[in-house]
């Protein structure tokens, strides 16, 4: 079964094939982190234009590298939210007129379960399984006792860690997307600032950030005042620590809890080389996985991927009224 | 041309959706409809029961014409978007039309002032002159404030901001551009984001 994911609800228009949940046929990302890049930050209205202008090259690409035949494809899986409801509709759309043009079933998917799956291309998915999502925009543990079904354990109650990143990396003048560039400096520091490990102990799996995110920049601010010197690796390095040791902690509390089969890390974040080492430290017990690096970003694979499992399980289709929203529950 | 050519016109740069079928030159059918703030929901939906009410399929429209605006609302590039998609697909024509042409050929005659609200006393607007059978355009669309605007000029047109558009009349004008490559098409924005203005004035 040949699945076409789309995925347009940030910063990337995605377009990809992918047989039986697994083999992927091709996965085309047009990015526009250069051109985010300049303002700090995703621009609603510019994401919204980038994607108009690029979706049949990315569509025509995708095809060509997957060297079929729209006739082929058996079924198309749209990312409908969360995200950018400008930019989601223009994915949405896109995908229903290939749906219409050719006979082909549609089916939205939530862009989380997108990122979850995302680890099905390189590892098959083993039940129960529990599955830690860290993104710009998430940070929650989710408990999968069989496919497209999802227990959420906890989530952040405020930021999200992708959103804390960025933030530190901000004041610390790095260029954006900070996140990466956070990971990298901290691989050279030394945890020297003891930073708060927020709900490290709070006895649930929820998560808070923005305490830390204060308390971090507050830190930096009152440095700068006293004209410190202050050691940007190891300032990268003690943030990264406190929030990875909370994630790595509950994660582990939550796979000991219920017994899983393997744990995955999903998610921009899960790119993160200090989570990926701590993790795989700390959890031995059972497999740890995270996707490749180009299935650990927004990419349209893992929305096929999704969809092939979706499909599969619920054996229904969208209609035409299927529609984006701006927010969205994993369900 | 073939024996029986098949368009399709589509438009959601207002806050109507509208979406026509012609068959050799003569409307068989149409929507014009005001949306709730969703037409991108509605709009395939409205296209698919069009299809079936004159048994046409997708695959069987020869040419496609698509209003482009101006504007940046996120109507805008909903029918951009569909009409690339249906022309690259089937490998048609697709023809770009001003929304503001559309809507000045809703009227029957007269020299038509036609807008599209910007808010704060702006609009998108363009002057037309209309008779029964042809419509041609007097002035380039802009965006500019309306009332200064029609203090300035000499006619006293006839000011409209909205109308089912008369798509015969639209294909007999020449004021569709033939688009050479459907990958490239975009919407006509008219005004760069605020974004970007901002980052020029920083
Ligand atoms: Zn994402």
């Amino acid at each position: 079964m040949i699945v076409m994911g789309v995925e347009t609800s940030c910063d990337e228009t995605s377009v990809s094939l992918v047989e039986d949940g697994k083999r992927v046929l091709a996965n085309e990302v047009l990015s526009q982190i250069d051109i985010h890049k300049e303002y700090g930050g995703v621009v609603p209205e510019i994401a919204s234009r980038e994607h108009v202008k690029g979706i049949v090259f990315v569509f025509d690409q995708a095809m060509k590298k997957a060297n079929i035949n729209y006739k082929d494809i058996d079924l198309i899986a749209v990312t409908a939210g969360p995200g950018l409801i400008g930019s989601l509709l223009i994915g949405i759309n896109a995908a229903k007129v290939i749906s219409l043009n050719y006979g082909i079933p549609i089916i939205g998917i939530q862009h989380i379960a997108g990122h979850i799956y995302a680890n099905n291309i390189e590892h098959d998915m083993e039940f129960p399984l529990l599955a830690l999502v860290v993104s710009g925009g998430h940070t929650e543990l989710v408990l999968m006792e069989s496919h497209y079904d999802f227990q959420k354990l906890g989530e952040t109650q405020d930021d999200a860690v992708g959103e804390a990143y960025d933030k530190v990396a901000r004041i610390l003048g790095l260029p954006y997307p900070g996140g990466p560039q956070v990971d990298k400096l901290a691989q050279q520091g030394k945890d020297t600032f003891s930073f708060p490990r927020p709900m490290l102990d709070s006895g649930d799996f929820n998560f808070s950030f923005s305490g830390l995110k204060s308390k971090v920049i507050n830190t930096y601010h009152n440095l700068n005042q006293r004209k410190a010197t202050i050691s940007t690796p190891d300032f990268c390095r003690s943030f990264q620590e406190a929030v990875t040791d909370v994630l790595v902690k509950k994660t582990n509390d939550a796979m000991n809890l219920h017994n899983v089969k393997q744990v995955i890390v999903a998610g921009g974040v899960a790119a993160n080389q200090g989570l990926r080492e701590k993790m795989r430290q700390t959890i031995t017990d059972v497999p740890v996985y995270f996707p490749s690096i180009k299935y650990c970003t927004d990419n349209a694979a893992m929305i096929a991927v999704a969809g092939y499992f979706k499909y599969k399980k619920e054996q229904k289709a969208d209609d035409y009224l299927l529609n984006g929203f701006s927010r969205l529950e994993l369900k | 041309m073939q024996k029986s050519w098949k368009r399709l016109a589509i438009d959601t740069a207002t806050k109507y959706v509208y979406l026509s079928l012609v068959l050799n030159d003569k409307e068989v059918d149409s929507v014009y409809e005001e949306g709730l703030n969703n037409h991108s929901v509605t709009i395939i939906p409205h296209l698919v029961r069009m299809l079936e009410r004159q048994q046409w399929k997708l695959t069987d429209i020869n040419e496609v014409i698509v209003g482009v605006g101006p504007g940046s609302y996120t109507g805008v590039r909903i029918a951009v978007t569909i009409a690339k998609m249906i022309g690259y697909l089937n490998n048609i024509k697709i023809n770009r039309i001003s929304s503001i042409a559309l809507i000045a050929s809703s009227v029957s005659s007269g020299t038509v002032l036609s807008c599209i609200d910007a808010r704060r006393g702006n609009a998108f607007l363009g002057l037309f002159e209309n008779t029964k059978t042809k419509l041609t355009r007097k002035t380039q669309d802009s965006l500019i404030n309306i009332e200064s605007y029609l203090t300035d000029l000499e006619v006293k047109p006839i000011v409209t901001y909205e109308g089912r558009p008369n798509i015969e009349k639209i294909i007999h004008s020449d004021l569709l551009e033939v688009v050479s490559d459907p990958t490239a098409l975009i919407p006509n924005y008219m005004q760069i984001t605020e974004a970007e203005r901002n980052k020029c004035l920083r």
